[in-house]
């Protein structure tokens, strides 16, 4: 006979124990235990049966796996730890004798990352544990990037040394010295929150969020300490994985750092990669050109230059459909892209298809920037782009290919200011004035492509150079849109007309509504309110309440045709009675526009209610708890298709009224 | 003030020593002498060792005095000391006894070698007084652990003393007066002139200015120091070592000193010179500042940590942190335009509780990229997410994600489910107050009807025209109303109160009613031929039911037959051949059931005691079973072997009414708590389906017993709901129910909609019976 099973001795009562019980286990404290837990990648689990997993009261706790726990017990950090713990002990103990020196020498044994950003321990062995392969550490670099970036843009406070910052900062321009140099950046999107990023390394997609360079507001109830300890992983983390990526590429880590330049702001300007075996990678030449003037001959022949180099920009479709056309016959191997024909199908994943390599995309122009655009971000995908010469205002920082903003060499100049109408006068001055290196604000060099940042973005995101002429400065700017959004079939998609997306006849919906739209959607939305109240007072006593269901509808449709029936009869008798009569019959009391829509209308709210009634009666039919799946994934669906609507609403709206923007 | 206190006490104590040692000093002196040398010469110590300056003539009287203090009481504990440890050795001690008298014997001995410590005077009586002197209690005597007594009055309250003008008396028996209360001069005089300790402060004992001297006020500065209040007093003395610090006289060891403590270590030179050899060769630094060390840790070390990687499949309970989600359309600086919220939207999202927005941003549009400000939220958010990666259980879920539509069952379409009832094509007026029993006859063509005015009426079921009506209950409705089965006759019964009628309408043609007419008379005569059964006490036991003719006038109009029972009739249910019928008085309590023989004009009660109350009954269509339907249990009897077949449990609280399939295997039962419950009697007692699709109670349930499948519930909501429910001959296949068409007409009224049912026999059509007096034909 099988031994009887007891309670509480295997299963789920066994795999999972409580916070309290781990940290009595591991003899630590708290704070201790939530650095292993971080450190090592221990989180809570959700038993599947609570009730099963606890053996006390029902109240609220937080399980771990068992065997999570077990294998903490081994960690050599928990060593550190406790001697760590001994030795601020002893130096307390010290202190309190009034021997200082003692103190002191103690003191010097123990490490005060807060301090120094130096600890005693190290984390290599947690790295190696956690992702055994450098893809897996790959996998994982989205919160280590996002969070360093952050630590890299904060004031420097007691909780946050300035060592940390200023480590988070080299690593964070190293990581980006690679992207650089390997042209992995992909995309990137500039949203409400910061700078969204997204580099493709090994396969791996990475994306991750920088904010904008302000002063990041801090408030109280973020714990400095918590976000320390994640910092202290991640730094470790990004640093070998720098390490492993630059020698990939036969780059020297760590790259030279020239304290100097960074003091000037150069940031990453102040790194210089060398190769470790072939020799120094080429670097832009810091060109320092003395104070010149724009040449009239050298201007133009710049801007032939320029027109040549604008040429492939200004018809680039053209061009790129013949192209099409004469390779069209030719077998190539790259893959193919599936467009759908006709709409309705799925749409199944593709490997990306590029057109152009990211490395060429900007290489051939110098651009210049204004000082009012965030120079940072732009030099880093200008970089990652190909872009080999960028020049900026010298209030911009050190490390520009130029600071003077009549370089001939410029090709493009980023602009983000609104556009000052200048006389004629004023300009003539400028020209005069031999000694002047900035031109007057308002002022443009010939031969030059004038863009807003936004230009950059949508270039990168789209590996195509987009038109200048809609990002000129003081133009209503296309809307910016996320390249992360994968298009799903059903949902809205801003990029596409709206007609494409609409369903049959909401449009015409939409103008009987109209006028009243705005009150519509209130009611809606209280009718929904109401509606989700009903469900959740459902599921508690649906026991008592009785599902109603409508039946077929059969008589009330017949009255639909019946008063379409009277209505013909009308109609003819009062032809009649005009012959009879002899006065013509007013033609123009019956607008087929109106009769078509109303048509429509009567048409759809038949269709609509005889589906209603399909799927309620088979409704009825299911089990109570297939029932609950369906109704909830019905509320989902229709969530996002309101969602979908409301906007497609919008859009029709903003259309008629005519005020929308280009559409790139 | 204390001396005259143990003044007081000594003479109390000593009052009875001299004669006790008078007694027995003599008896045991060298025990006593042992006794007091011991105890003399520990007293002695302690006294030298503390008050050293106390003169010399005082100590050798204190010494006198103590001594005989102590001996009366220190030997006292040390015998107690002795009994418990050593009762054997009383060979020093001699016995209890002797130990006591000898020391009480000592001080008396000493004392008379010495002058008398007393002065002898005359009291104010002229009788003998003894005069002692003070006695200066030392720090070491017992006295001092009392708490000082200042005045001599004892632990009295002091206000005791109030009126007289002095407190307590001394130990000569004089008032100790109070001081004489200053004038005013007096106190300005010595405000002037303040007193060396002078405090301003009265003592309350004595009612004296309280002055402290010099030493007193060391001690309280002391006290307040928070110092030892003892003057010279070492709190942490050295410690002296017992073994090395004090040198013995007789020491342990009478060994001689050895050599080696004279002669340097060669071992200790030997390291020395090792150090000194290694200083020399510049080894090792005497010397090394501090700072360098810092230095040094510095250094970063860089190195590829994934030189020999493998790869580890992942393990089974590891669940990977979710990504963050990344930003859509709405996130941009510069969206387009329609996901900018309108001011509705922006003052809803304004007005929710943070915790409860959907998003916890406001898509916000700039024209240019210099405008955008920071985010504040971001470290918010990037710790929340940092919160998420190390606080937040983890769990698999599966997400179902598949088209709602597939989970959807496949039905029938509704064309194929037809014809069933949709329309109420015939309305039947005419009864007063609520129909509340209506029936379909064989042929489908007449419709009986009976109700709160006590009348049955016939209508043509197809026009709506009545065609015949008697009033039968004069005050009691018409509770039910059923034609007999069987074409060859028409036959109606109604129940009335306690009496069911057998009507022949005259309606039909003549052959078949005289056929009726004759099948109903056929009985009489029976009855009375029968015989009777007998009481216990051989009375002729009452009949259950007289059938009897119900009087001219009714028989005139076709009301050929009258039963009466005990108790009113609710439910009539016929067997399907038309010889029996049964009837339901749920009020009654053993004739509840009662089973009527047409043919024999004959009245069984098949139960003699019923489990709750009978609601209705029913004959199984082609089997001799019997369905009674109980409040909570439908119980299904074989009428020939008369025994329980099974007892059907729908699980509803009040069984309103049931019907069985023509095909005699499914039952449906309606009840009052709104339940419409489909039985499979193959399957289980328990419902095969449960249908709750109205808002009151169900009246009554019916199957469409001419081939259609479908069957009908009536509410108290005024609505009739048809279900079409196909029963399959295969036994693998359970019934498909699909409810079709809710019929909607009957008016609610007093809480009452529709009471009745009934299916025509050949069409898809239905009647039903309103409480607000109509019928409706429903096709």
């Amino acid at each position: 006979m099988a031994r009887i099973k007891k309670k509480g001795e295997s299963g789920q009562a066994k795999n999972f124990i409580t916070r309290t019980q781990a940290v009595r286990k591991l003899q630590v404290s708290l704070p201790d235990f939530r650095k292993l837990c971080i450190w090592k990648g221990i989180y809570p689990r959700e038993p599947r049966n609570k009730k099963k997993a606890s053996k006390t009261s029902n109240a609220a706790t937080t399980f771990y796996y068992t065997k999570d726990i077990q294998y903490l017990l081994h960690e050599p950090l928990l060593k550190k730890f406790r001697e760590q713990k001994a030795l601020e002990k002893k130096i307390s103990k010290a202190l309190g004798r009034g021997d200082a020196h003692d103190a002191q020498r103690l003191e010097r044994n123990a490490s005060r990352p807060e301090k120094t950003g130096k600890t005693k321990y190290t984390l290599d062995h947690v790295i190696r544990e956690r992702y055994p392969t450098f893809i897996d550490a790959l996998r994982d670099l989205d919160d280590c990037l996002s969070m360093l970036f952050l630590f890299a843009n904060l004031p420097s406070t007691p909780t946050v040394p300035a060592k940390m910052i200023a480590r988070c900062e080299r690593l964070c321009l190293e990581f980006q010295h690679y992207l650089i140099v390997s042209n992995s950046l992909r995309k990137s999107f500039l949203s409400i929150k910061g700078i969204y990023y997204q580099a493709t390394i090994q396969g791996q997609d990475i994306l991750w969020l920088v904010p904008y360079r302000f002063n990041q507001r801090v408030t109280g109830d973020v714990d400095f300490r918590i976000m320390g300890t994640f910092v202290e992983f991640y730094q470790t983390l990004l640093g070998f994985v720098n390490f492993r990526l630059y020698t990939s590429i036969g780059l020297v880590y760590p790259p030279k750092f020239d304290k100097n330049r960074d003091d000037q702001g150069a940031e990453l300007g102040a790194f210089s990669l060398e190769a470790n075996g072939v020799g120094i990678i080429e670097q832009p030449k810091q060109i320092t050109n003395g104070p010149s003037k724009p040449d009239p001959k050298l201007q133009a022949e710049i801007d032939k230059l320029m027109l040549q180099l604008n040429e492939p920009e200004k018809e680039p479709a053209a061009e790129q459909t013949v192209a099409n056309d004469e390779e069209e016959e030719q077998p190539t191997d790259t893959i193919d892209k599936f467009e759908p024909v006709a709409p309705g199908g799925d749409i199944l994943p593709q490997p990306s298809y590029s057109a152009t390599d990211p490395s060429t995309l900007f290489s051939n122009f110098t651009f210049f920037l204004s000082r009012e655009t965030p120079r940072q971000p732009i030099e880093f995908i200008l970089r990652a782009f190909g872009c080999k010469r960028i020049g900026w205002d010298a209030v911009l920082g050190d490390g520009a290919y130029t600071h003077n903003e009549l370089d001939p060499s410029i090709t493009h100049q980023i602009v983000d200011r609104p556009p000052i109408q200048v006389d004629a006068e004023s300009e003539k001055e400028v020209e005069d004035n031999q000694t002047a290196q900035r031109l007057k604000p308002g002022s443009r060099v010939p031969g030059r492509i004038y863009v807003q940042p936004q230009w950059i973005w949508d270039s990168v995101n789209d590996e195509e150079l987009k038109r200048p002429d809609l990002y000129a400065p003081g133009a209503q700017l296309p809307p910016h849109l996320s390249p992360f959004v994968k298009k799903v079939r059903g949902q809205y998609d801003p990029s596409a007309p709206l007609n494409e997306q609409e369903r049959e006849g909401e449009e015409l919906e939409a103008d009987i509504q109209e006028p009243k739209l705005l009150t519509e959607m209130e009611v809606d939305a209280t009718a929904e309110g109401m509606d989700v109240a009903g469900s959740e007072d459902e599921s508690g006593a649906s026991d008592e309440e009785a599902d109603n269901f409508a039946g077929f509808s059969d008589a009330e449709e017949e009255e639909e045709e019946e008063d379409e029936a009277t209505a013909a009869a009308k109609q003819r008798q009062r032809e009649l009675e005009a012959e009879l009569s002899g006065v013509a019959l007013k033609e123009n009391d019956v607008d087929p526009r109106a009769k078509a829509k109303a048509d429509a209308r009567k048409k759809a709210a038949k269709k609509a209610k005889e589906e209603e009634e399909e799927l309620e009666r088979a409704k009825m039919m299911m089990s109570r708890k297939k029932r609950k799946i369906l109704e909830k994934m019905v509320y989902s669906n229709k969530k996002k298709d309101a969602e979908a609507e409301t906007l497609r609403a919008k859009r029709r709206k903003i259309e008629k009224s005519g005020k929308a923007a280009p559409r790139a | 003030m204390a001396p005259p206190t143990i003044l007081r006490k000594r003479k109390a104590a000593t009052r009875d020593v001299p004669e006790s040692s008078d007694v027995e000093s003599d008896a045991e002196f060298g025990d006593g002498l042992l006794e007091g040398i011991l105890s003399q010469s520990e007293d002695s110590e302690n006294d030298s060792a503390e008050e050293g300056s106390e003169e010399e003539e005082d100590e050798e009287e204190d010494d006198e005095e103590l001594s005989g203090l102590d001996s009366d009481e220190i030997p006292s504990d040390e015998d107690e000391e002795m009994d418990d440890e050593n009762g054997g050795l009383v060979k020093n001690n001699g016995t209890k006894a002797d130990e006591k008298d000898s020391n009480v014997a000592q001080p008396a001995a000493e004392d008379d070698e010495d002058k008398p410590n007393y002065r002898v005077t005359t009291d104010a009586n002229g009788g003998v007084r003894y005069e002692y002197d003070e006695i200066d209690p030392v720090y070491d005597s017992d006295d001092s652990d009392a708490p000082v007594t200042t005045n001599t009055i004892g632990n009295i309250p002091l206000s005791f003393y109030d009126s007289y003008p002095h407190i307590g008396y001394d130990i000569n028996g004089k008032k100790i007066m109070r001081p004489a209360k200053g004038e005013a001069l007096d106190a300005l005089l010595d405000s002037i002139e303040v007193p060396k300790g002078w405090t301003g402060l009265t003592d309350p004992a004595t009612g004296k200015p309280l002055n402290l001297s010099q030493e007193e006020l060391e001690i309280l500065r002391r006290i307040q120091a928070n110092e030892v209040p003892e003057e010279g007093y070492d709190p942490y003395p050295a410690t002296v070592e017992y073994f090395t610090g004090i040198e013995e006289v007789m020491p342990l060891s009478a060994a001689p000193e050895p050599k080696r403590r004279f002669l340097p270590s060669k071992h200790e030179a030997k390291r020395v010179m090792k150090i000194v050899r290694a200083i020399r060769e510049g080894r090792i630094l005497p010397y090394r500042p501090p700072e360098e060390r810092e230095e040094e840790e510095d250094e970063e070390v860089h190195y590829d940590i994934w030189q020999d990687e493998q790869p580890r499949p992942e393990h089974v309970m590891n669940i990977p942190a979710p990504k963050m989600a990344p930003p859509g359309y709405d996130l941009s600086y510069n969206p387009p335009p329609e996901y900018l919220p309108t001011k509705a939207e922006k003052q809803a999202w304004e007005s929710t509780d943070p915790e409860d927005r959907e998003k916890e941003y406001l898509p916000t549009g700039y024209d240019s990229l210099r405008k955008v400000p920071a985010y504040d939220r971001f470290i918010k958010e990037r710790f929340e997410r940092s919160l998420d990666l190390y606080l937040a259980p983890r769990v698999r879920k599966n997400r179902l994600n598949i088209d709602p539509a597939s989970l959807l069952p496949k039905l029938p379409r509704p064309e194929e489910l037809k014809p069933f009832p949709t329309v109420c094509s015939t309305l039947f007026r005419g009864h007063e107050g609520r129909v509340r029993s209506l029936a379909l006859d064989p042929s489908g063509t007449w419709l009986a009807s009976g109700g709160d005015d006590g009348t049955v009426r016939v209508w043509e079921a197809s026009t709506g025209r009545q065609i015949w009506s008697a009033k039968i209950g004069d005050e009691d409705a018409v509770d039910a109303v059923r034609w007999r089965p069987g074409r060859e006759a028409v036959i109606l019964s109604a129940a009335a109160g306690e009496d069911i009628y057998l009507i022949v309408p005259p309606i039909m043609d003549p052959e078949t009613e005289t056929i009726s007419r004759e099948l109903v008379d056929a009985g009489f005569g029976y009855a009375t031929n029968a015989t009777q059964p007998l009481t216990a006490n051989g009375q002729r036991k009452d009949p259950v039911a007289k059938w009897a003719r119900p009087g001219s006038r009714l028989e005139d109009e076709g009301v050929l037959l009258k039963i009466t029972v005990r108790t009113t009739v609710k439910v009539i249910s016929w067997h399907r051949r038309g010889d029996f019928f049964s009837t339901v008085s749920p009020t009654a309590q053993r004739s509840a059931v009662a089973i009527h023989t047409l043919s024999k004009h004959l009245t069984q009660i098949p139960f003699r005691r019923l489990p709750g109350l009978p609601q209705t009954v029913q004959f199984h269509p082609s089997r001799p079973l019997f369905f009674v339907a109980t409040q909570r249990t439908i119980r299904s009897y074989d009428l020939q072997k008369q025994e329980l077949v099974k007892i059907i449990q729908p699980g509803a609280r009040w069984i309103s009414s049931f019907d069985i399939h023509p095909g005699g295997d499914n039952l449906i039962v309606g009840s009052y708590d709104r339940r419409l419950l489909w039985h499979d009697l193959d399957l289980s007692t328990r419902p095969y389906k449960t249908m709750r699709f109205h808002q009151k109670a169900i009246r009554a349930v019916k199957y469409h017993k001419g081939g259609f499948p479908l069957f009908a519930d009536a509410s108290d909501d005024g609505s009739l709901q048809i279900f079409h429910g196909k029963v399959v001959g295969d036994m693998m296949e359970n019934a498909t129910i699909v409810p079709v068409k809710v019929l909607k007409g009957h008016k609610v009224k007093n809480a009452l909609g529709v009471m009745d049912i009934d299916w025509h026999p050949r069409e898809p059509w239905c009647v039903s019976a309103g409480a607000d007096g109509t019928c409706r034909l429903w096709m």
